[in-house]
């Protein structure tokens, strides 16, 4: 894969980032099975490394200056999220690579599923010093 | 009070179960983190979605990325190419969302997704199938 490709496909996960408030990685995962042909496991490793770097501070910025954002309920996700990380991590180098794609592809299923889901709102829930 | 410790406790535990899906499946957990707080802890769309962001500027998924790393299953060069172009398309995604209405981003977010599940999903069937055939 050439790597002006790949700086482009970067740019463009940055874009979904920026949209959905996520990570990327559940974009980069699928890119570079598909598009560079690694492996799941090898894809997955790989967009754990580009997760490293807070990659989302530009979008945050932009929710933060809307006050979209609950900043203390967001550093309790990220320690829960750490130590979950570590359990999965370990769970999935021990799998084997075509069933892992296959989970991730339900995993991507649930999550679209639950978010398709129409809620209420509460209103102001989540809001901080509110 | 919407933001009480009880409802922080809650907010604690869906991030740990998230922290599970992330290193299982090398994703940053913002995709299963923005849904679960809008549907557990009623958030708002953009709110989930910022406190999100927030979420993921520490490195959570380190000791995730050890584990793989030390099975050899990382490409760091490809990794550090993909980086600045995330970084910058952020910030405009991050403009565009603010504009659109929180129920369309949901819903486009879930399409998004639900084509990119079923894809994988199919995939290594399809493969092994292709194999099997020849």
């Amino acid at each position: 894969m050439h790597w002006l490709l790949i700086v482009v496909l970067g740019f463009a996960v940055g874009i979904l980032v920026g949209i959905m408030g996520i990570g990327g990685g559940i974009i980069v995962v699928p890119a570079l099975v598909h598009l560079s042909g690694m492996d799941q496991h090898l894809a997955q490793g790989t967009s754990l490394f580009i997760i490293l770097f807070p990659l989302g501070l530009g979008a945050l910025w932009v929710y933060w200056k809307k006050r979209e954002v609950n900043l203390r309920a967001g550093i309790v996700c990220a320690i829960g999220m750490l130590a979950g990380g570590y359990l999965g991590g370990r769970i999935a180098v021990d799998l084997d690579s075509a069933r892992l794609e296959s989970a991730f592809g339900l995993f991507l299923m649930l999550a679209a599923i639950l978010l398709w889901r129409r809620v209420k709102p509460t209103p102001n829930a989540g809001a901080e010093n509110a | 009070m919407p933001d009480s410790n009880a409802n922080l406790i809650g907010v604690f535990a869906t991030a740990c179960v998230v922290g599970v899906a992330s290193g299982l499946f090398g994703v940053g957990g913002g995709v299963l983190l923005v849904p679960l707080l809008v549907l557990l802890h009623h958030y708002s769309q953009h709110r989930a979605q910022g406190t999100s962001l927030v979420a993921l500027v520490p490195p959570t998924g380190l000791l995730a990325f050890i584990t793989y790393y030390r099975a050899h299953e990382v490409n760091v060069r490809i990794g550090l190419l993909i980086i600045p172009g995330v970084l910058i398309g952020g910030i405009l995604g991050g403009r565009l969302a603010v504009r659109l209405s929180a129920g369309r981003l949901r819903r486009v977010f879930a399409c998004i997704l639900f084509v990119l599940g079923t894809w994988e999903f199919l995939s290594p069937l399809v493969h092994s199938t292709a194999h099997a055939a020849r």
